[in-house]
């Protein structure tokens, strides 16, 4: 499945973290969690709610430290590093289409911010440079005639088109992984279509390393090449790509004897 | 007639005095509109800044170094606010509250008593040319040529890699951090930006009147607000540079607001009151409004 001497683009080492410790509300929500991402893996992630997926994927951006366990991109361990000093590693959209891009500014200054995501900011004009056109260029292909209104507030979008806006700037300044949590989940099944065709665009032509966690059995089937199950803080399924290519949702329904949200109980 | 003549006589003073004023008026709008960190330390910022450029005027400094090392602790005031808020998670309107309060005794401090004159001593205006103090029209120019010169240097750095990550911050604090901006250092940054123009208006306005004193800030504050909301409703928010022009054109048009309703015969000490109350108004004016929806449809 991988090649045994390259080094996993991510690696996640016996992660545990526990919401509230020593309360009654105590809650462990990573229990012991392992996990490595080979370069250009598309995995998607599936499991009940609480089953710690989103908590994984704070772990892996820095959201949320873990009590113990290490968090590896390449050889190089991240795990006491703050948010912003491990973004340059990571794209991220969210379930919330609010939370991906800034919504007082325009979309073409959206994606200079991202554009920097990583490195320094100086005094250079943001939209200098030819950025405009190519920030345009961008967006075209998407075909949501964003290019044309590039100076129109992020704000003042529908949640597809931020969505897809976000996921330009989540893959903008190449990362070496891309975490995409349910970020088609808030929008209508057309909507939900669209933007999954474009993350599968943009996965592609970035040759992205990606974690996708999706409550959609379709997408978890048709999408990616890894399909990853997790229950109760820890990764219970790991299929790859030919294991995954049989899979059917009845079989996977069947499989498991649940519904999507029962998915993993059994 | 009479009262017209009065205030019609007072429109270059009061300009003046709305151009200087208009820098705090700015540097409460960053925090608020660029930022969304409310911060209201400029009550204690403004004298703190007076208090700097006179002690060291006083002691001999160069009136250059004098106003550079205001603006210098008015940085380090705002930055000083941003961590109270940030470190110790405090609002950042009671974080400010606290550095108003703390920069009181400081500026007593700085000053060794609560007024001090700086006459016969060199300022920057002197050191400009003699001649500005003496003639209202350079003074408008003066006054006028930093405040625009302070907006179109702000609307630069919004604009370049840095200010976006400002702007960034104050519009998605989840998002800035994921996009590798440092919240803190730039919290702080932002805050120390606003807070060392609130210093250069008090610097400026102290050479100018020629004398410090610990109370001159007081009412700042609720001036540089009812500034800001005016502002807004003149030039609207719809780009940038709109929302940074729009303190300073508050400002002028405030200050010679107020100086008409003097002239009309307000009591000097009711002026806080009715400036307040306005303020009062146009933030709860959605609310008032709101309940009269909703109290219809009970
Ligand atoms: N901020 C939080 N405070 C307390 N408990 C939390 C918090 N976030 C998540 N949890 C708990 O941790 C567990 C895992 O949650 P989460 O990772 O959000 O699950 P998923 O994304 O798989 O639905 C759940 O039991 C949830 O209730
Ligand atoms: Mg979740």
């Amino acid at each position: 499945m991988s090649s045994t001497d390259a080094r996993p683009a991510l690696t996640l080492d016996a992660l545990r973290l526990t919401f509230h410790p020593g309360t009654p509300d105590e809650r462990v929500a990573l229990d012991g969690l392992n996990l490595r991402m080979n370069e250009g893996d598309f995995a998607v992630v599936i499991g009940s709610n609480g089953a710690g997926k989103s908590t994984m994927l704070n772990a892996i951006s820095g959201a949320l430290q873990p009590d113990s366990g290490r968090v590896l991109f390449g050889a190089q361990d991240v795990t006491d590093l703050p948010v912003h000093r491990r973004a340059g590693f990571i794209g991220r959209v969210f379930q919330d289409p609010m939370l991906g891009t800034a919504p007082a500014l325009s979309i073409e200054e959206n994606l200079a911010l991202a554009q920097r995501r990583g490195l320094r900011r100086g005094f250079r004009l943001a939209l200098g440079r030819g950025n405009r056109q190519r920030f345009a260029d961008l967006l075209a292909p998407f075909g949501l005639g964003l290019e044309t209104r590039m100076g129109v507030l992020a704000g003042k979008l529908s949640g597809g088109q931020r969505q897809v806006l976000a996921l330009l700037m989540a893959a903008m300044q190449k990362p070496r992984l891309l975490l995409l949590d349910e970020h088609t989940a808030a929008l209508d099944p057309g909507t939900a279509e669209l933007v999954m065709q474009a993350t599968r665009r943009i996965v592609d032509e970035g040759g992205l390393t990606t974690l996708m966690i999706t409550h959609n059995m379709q997408h978890a089937l048709d999408t990616g090449n890894r399909l990853l199950a997790l229950n109760a803080g820890q990764v219970r399924l790991d299929l790859d790509a030919q294991a995954k290519a049989g899979l059917t949702i009845e079989a996977l329904v069947q499989r498991f004897g649940a519904s999507d949200d029962q998915l993993l109980r059994a | 007639m009479d009262i017209l003549h009065l205030f019609w006589n007072l429109v270059p003073v009061t300009l003046v005095q709305g151009l200087t004023y208009a820098l705090i008026a700015l540097a409460i709008m960053i925090p608020f509109r660029i930022l969304s960190v409310p911060d209201l330390s400029s009550e204690g910022v403004f004298p703190l800044g007076a208090a700097v450029a006179a002690a060291l005027l006083s002691a001999g400094a160069h009136p250059l170094i004098a106003t550079a090392c205001a603006v210098a602790a008015g940085f380090l005031a705002g930055a000083t606010t941003a961590m109270i808020h940030l470190k110790f998670k405090v609002h950042s309107l009671l974080a400010g509250i606290l550095t108003v309060t703390m920069l009181w005794s400081i500026n007593l401090r700085i000053l060794g008593r609560p007024n001090a004159p700086i006459f016969g001593i060199e300022t920057l205006y002197d050191w400009i040319s003699p001649e500005i103090l003496r003639s209202l029209p350079l003074q408008i120019t003066v006054a006028a040529t930093l405040a625009v010169a302070l907006v179109l240097a702000l609307w630069w750095v919004l604009q370049t890699d840095m200010g976006l990550g400002l702007r960034g911050i104050g519009a998605n604090p989840q998002l800035a951090p994921a996009l590798g901006v440092n919240l803190v250092l730039y919290t702080a940054g932002g805050l120390g930006l606003a807070s060392g123009i609130s210093a250069l208006a008090g610097a400026l306005m102290a050479q100018s009147q020629g004398y410090a004193d610990v109370g001159m800030g007081v009412g700042m504050l609720v001036n540089g607000l009812a500034s800001v909301i005016i502002g807004e409703a003149i030039t609207g928010r719809r780009t940038l540079l709109r929302q940074i022009a729009a303190p300073v054109v508050g400002a002028v048009v405030y200050y010679q607001l107020a100086s008409l309703a003097l002239a009309l015969g307000l009591n000097p000490s009711d002026l806080k009151l009715v400036t307040g109350l306005f303020v009062l108004l146009t933030i709860g004016w959605p609310v008032l409004i709101g309940r009269k929806v909703s109290g219809a449809g009970l």
